[in-house]
């Protein structure tokens, strides 16, 4: 049989390339050349998203039939115009205009209608880590790349930042709460446990906090983790969970360094993930990570279901026949040796590979 | 080859969202038998973006069971089948995998035409993000911002009666088409025309030469007609394109399929309204299939298919759509122990970022199934509203008479137990009368739907083969009153002899009578007054053949509707007791 792979990989890497393509929702302009350094919050291309678009009448303006005044406009598809430019006439002893009401440009002329666009705040696309431009089409994405510590999650709220990380607690487990946010994690990237209470997720937000990175969230908060203004991510799941050891450690050993914090939302049919990236330095040429795992004895893994979800363990065998487990259902399975359990075996459905 | 058939191994592959399937069949005495099946993660979503890797590994699975090549060393399917036993002769392929495609939707009327297009949406994997009508209130500018900020996949244009009047269709197609053209080039969407007929050649024109439009029959060609089908047919390829262009490897089964790679929907619904016509067309059937992103409900009368599909109902990435239709509490229900609502909702969303994962512990196991029941149950709510009444309903709550009734998906396939999912299917579903439980475990039910166009017989071959598991004839009395009156006196005589089975069912009981796979008995139901067990109206009696299943004769007396204690004590305990005998305990 041909070797097996594991689909599900979760990168925490203490030192890697990263390389991430950024890109805009629709074709904009490019604001970068490649080799060019970048900082998190340079921005690398804009684009009109969501631009307003306002119908001339010009017949009505003009007060013409509808065919003598499609011949009165003066401006062609794709034209820009100024406030107050003339768009079609004069006609008559009084001189009737039709004038554009604001700066735009002409998207559309229908007949003795013209369809014209107003361009909105354009959208900015930004880099989110310090890094180096190394590909770009010109029109819509920007490849960057950097070395450093990477520290993936399974759950983002959609927004990103970059600041300076603060521990808050003991253990992978504790909890954020209140009384331990004080003034002095002003502008932090805080890292904690877990969050079963919206109060201190919003004292975060009074604190003007740059992100939270948690273990676990519980379901209920996912609603005001998505009001949040700053970025929220989950490293392990919802409930209370710890955040797993091995990225626990190399969170917590870089405390006091700078990170960016990208806590897109991922998805099924989503190539990128919720990610942290602490830039470090490195004299040496690095592999960008496996993105598939060959199924193989000595792989880290992680648990994602009960029992012993969120343990981190390395597999010492891959059993030949189906499982029988407590629940009845049989399935393919692994013997892992899991940190702070012991050997324990698991369904391949419920292991990924951990990097 | 057999002189009968046209070809004599058939190979399918199915990929989902979560898993590949690959089966395949082969002539056995004339007659068309599942001789392997491989299963394997599919390969779809990310890193990969490719269906190419889990199908080579489903198909490695068949390769390993039956020594049979499948693949030549360029990785070409080998068809048709060789001399030396590699290959296969037909090759029929189905995807439900790939992300939604985002929808807006053109209509007219907002109580016809428009609610036509909706029934049609549902029936395929659309995803409707935005609607123009004619009596939207937004100004024209407005409903180009909107088209434009919803950046859809897919325009369906609908409206108009075929002959009638037709400026307010052609008005709102000018709109359209101006947003459209404004997309960029790389954003373009497909548009699908399915109004009034006459107006074609015009819509076509209005949308210039830049974005071409797909033509269809009207799906509103007079008020009271519908036609969704001719529209159903092309949604499925402007679908398939759509993903072909986001996920690599579609192109390979295309060719592999000669052309026809079909949406796993549309190939279960097919067999179901095969099955219809050829079982007893007083009744209908249902298929029901729970997938991990969508769950699809099937439900044909004589050939007249009701097809639904809900992409917010899943027991995967979609289980957080269920809380849209839905409360915990709902799901709490089903529990056979009580556990704090944000227990489900924690597992319910950690499930969602974890569509593979499968339940070790007894409880989680309790609680996905919970999920499913409700999932189920909220499909079959929605379907059925687009379901006609038929003959020997006795109400619109009640479901009507249906026999087979097929359930389909990889949770329900691997249930534990028989029991477990006779109890699923019963509180989900909630059948009314005598019906026939059936379990496709090897989902098989897309794979006979792809292969009916060329080899109609596969289906019923393969369904009477043993490769569908026949679960247990199901008698469920509607009617209802006090817990533990009489419901009906029932006598069972085995046709391969034996005592015959008498006794009387009360309100509120689960009973199983033993009565093996393969095994038929006479059954005699003489239900109470206010109860039927559809011999023509409440209290009829009457006697049927019926056949055994995995679990039995389960007479199911709890009532319809099902209305389960609202103490929760004594719910826990009535789930259990019910639980125990239908031999569904862990």
């Amino acid at each position: 049989m041909a070797t097996q792979y594991l689909y599900n990989v979760t990168h925490v890497v203490p030192l890697t390339t990263i390389r991430r393509e950024r890109r805009l929702p629709v074709p904009g302009s490019v604001a970068v050349r490649i080799g060019q350094r970048v900082q998190p919050g340079d921005v690398l291309a804009e684009a009109q998203v969501a631009p307003r678009h306002y119908f001339l009448d010009i017949a009505r303006g003009l007060g013409l039939p509808d065919r003598e005044a499609a011949r009165q406009i003066r401006v062609n598809r794709g034209d820009r115009v100024d406030g107050g430019e003339v768009i079609a006439g004069p006609v008559g002893i009084s001189r009737r205009t039709v004038r554009a009401p604001v700066d735009g440009r002409i998207a559309a002329v229908s007949g003795s209608r013209v369809l014209l666009e107003v361009e909105g705040e354009p959208y900015a696309l930004r880099s989110g880590f310090p890094g180096v431009v190394t590909a770009t089409d010109g029109t819509q994405t920007v490849t960057i790349e950097a070395t450093g510590a990477l520290i993936q999650g399974v759950w983002g709220n959609g927004r990103q930042e970059f600041g300076l990380m603060r521990l808050v607690g003991d253990s992978p487990d504790d909890r954020l709460q209140t009384d331990k946010l004080d003034i002095n994690l002003r502008g932090a990237v805080l890292i904690a446990g877990m969050c079963d209470h919206p109060a201190p997720l919003h004292q975060a937000t009074e604190l003007s906090v740059r992100g939270v990175i948690l273990g676990s969230l519980t379901s209920d908060l996912i609603p005001v983790a998505q009001r949040l203004p700053y970025p929220v991510i989950v490293t392990e799941g919802f409930g209370r969970l710890p955040i797993n050891l091995m990225a626990y450690g190399l969170l917590t050993s870089n405390v006091g360094r700078e990170a960016a914090v990208d806590a897109r939302p991922g998805g099924t049919y989503e190539a990128d993930r919720p990610e942290v990236i602490i830039p470090l330095p490195s004299a040496r040429e690095l592999e960008v990570p496996d993105e598939v795992v060959p199924l193989t004895r000595g792989v880290r893994v992680r648990v994602l279901r009960a029992p012993h979800m969120g343990a981190v363990g390395v597999i010492q065998e891959i059993e030949e026949k189906a499982v029988p487990f407590p629940s009845g259902i049989l399935a393919r399975a692994a013997a892992v040796d899991l940190e702070g359990f012991g050997q324990a075996t698991v369904p391949l459905a419920n292991l990924e590979a951990l990097q | 080859m057999s002189a009968l058939l046209e070809a004599d191994t058939l190979l399918a592959v199915d990929v989902g969202s979560v898993n590949t399937r690959a089966s395949l069949f082969d002539v056995v005495d004339g007659r068309y038998r599942l001789v392997a099946t491989g299963r394997a993660s599919s390969t779809a979503g990310p890193p990969l973006f490719d269906v190419s890797e889990g199908v080579r590994n489903a198909l490695d699975q068949v390769r390993a069971i039956t020594g049979r090549r499948l693949v030549d060393e360029s990785e070409a399917l080998i068809m048709p089948a060789t001399r030396d036993g590699s290959g296969v002769d037909l090759f029929v392929a189905t995807t439900s995998a790939g992300p939604k495609v985002r929808t807006v939707l053109v209509g007219l009327m907002p109580g016809i035409s428009v609610e036509s297009a909706h029934r049609l949406a549902a029936s395929t994997y659309l995803d409707v993000v935005q609607e123009i009508g004619l009596m939207d209130r937004r100004r024209e500018e407005e409903q180009i911002d909107v088209i434009l900020a919803a950046r859809p996949d897919l325009i369906l244009v609908v409206g108009g009666t075929d002959g009638g009047a037709g400026a307010s269709v052609v008005e709102m197609v000018d709109v359209t088409s101006l947003a459209a053209n404004l997309l960029p080039e790389s954003q373009k969407p497909r548009v699908v025309y399915a109004g009034n007929r006459t107006l074609a050649a015009s819509v076509v024109e209005r949308f210039g030469d830049r974005l071409p439009v797909s033509l269809t029959a009207n799906l509103r060609p007079s008020i009271d007609r519908e036609e969704l089908e001719p529209a159903r047919q092309l949604l499925s390829e402007v679908i398939a394109e759509a993903r072909r262009s986001r996920i690599s490897g579609f192109d390979e089964l295309t060719h592999w399929s000669g052309g026809n790679l079909l949406a796993t929907a549309d190939a279960f619904g097919r067999v179901v309204r095969y099955l219809s016509r050829v079982y007893d067309r007083r009744k209908g059937v249902l298929g029901v299939d729970l997938g991990a992103s969508q769950t699809t409900v099937a439900a044909a009368f004589d050939g007249d298919l009701r097809l639904s599909v809900n992409l917010d109902l899943g027991l995967g990435d979609a289980l957080p759509g269920l809380l849209r239709h839905s409360s915990l509490d709902k799901v709490a229900r089903w529990l056979p122990f009580e556990m704090p609502a944000s227990d489900i909702h924690d597992y319910l969303s950690n499930k969602a970022l974890h569509p593979s994962t499968i339940p070790i512990e007894p409880v989680e196991l309790h609680l996905e199934y919970a999920l499913a029941r409700q999932a189920l149950r909220t499909a079959i709510g929605l379907a059925r509203q687009t379901w006609p009444m038929v003959r020997g309903q006795r109400s619109v709550e009640s479901m009507p008479p249906l026999e087979p009734i097929l359930a389909s998906g990889g949770a329900l396939a691997r249930c534990p137990r028989p029991g477990y999912t006779v109890m699923v299917l019963l509180d989900a579903l909630q059948p009314s009368g005598v019906s026939t439980l059936v379990l496709d475990p090897y989902s098989l039910m897309p794979a006979m739907g792809a292969a009916a166009g060329v080899l109609p017989m596969a289906a019923v071959q393969v369904l009477e083969s043993g490769s569908f598991v026949s679960l247990a004839t199901v008698v469920s009395p509607v009617g209802s009153g006090r817990f533990g009156r009489p419901v009906l006196r029932l006598r069972l005589d085995r046709e391969a002899g034996g005592e015959a089975v008498e006794g009387e069912i009360r309100l509120g009981q689960v009973a199983v009578i033993p009565l093996g796979q393969g095994q038929h008995a006479r059954l005699t139901l003489r239900p109470e007054r206010g109860f039927d067990v559809g011999f023509g109206g409440p209290g009829r009696a009457g006697v049927l053949r019926v056949a055994g299943g995995a679990v039995g004769l389960v007479v199911d007396a709890r009532g319809r509707p099902l209305h389960l204690p609202v103490d929760s004590v004594r719910r826990v305990e009535m789930i259990q007791k019910w639980m125990w005998d239908l031999g569904a305990q862990l």
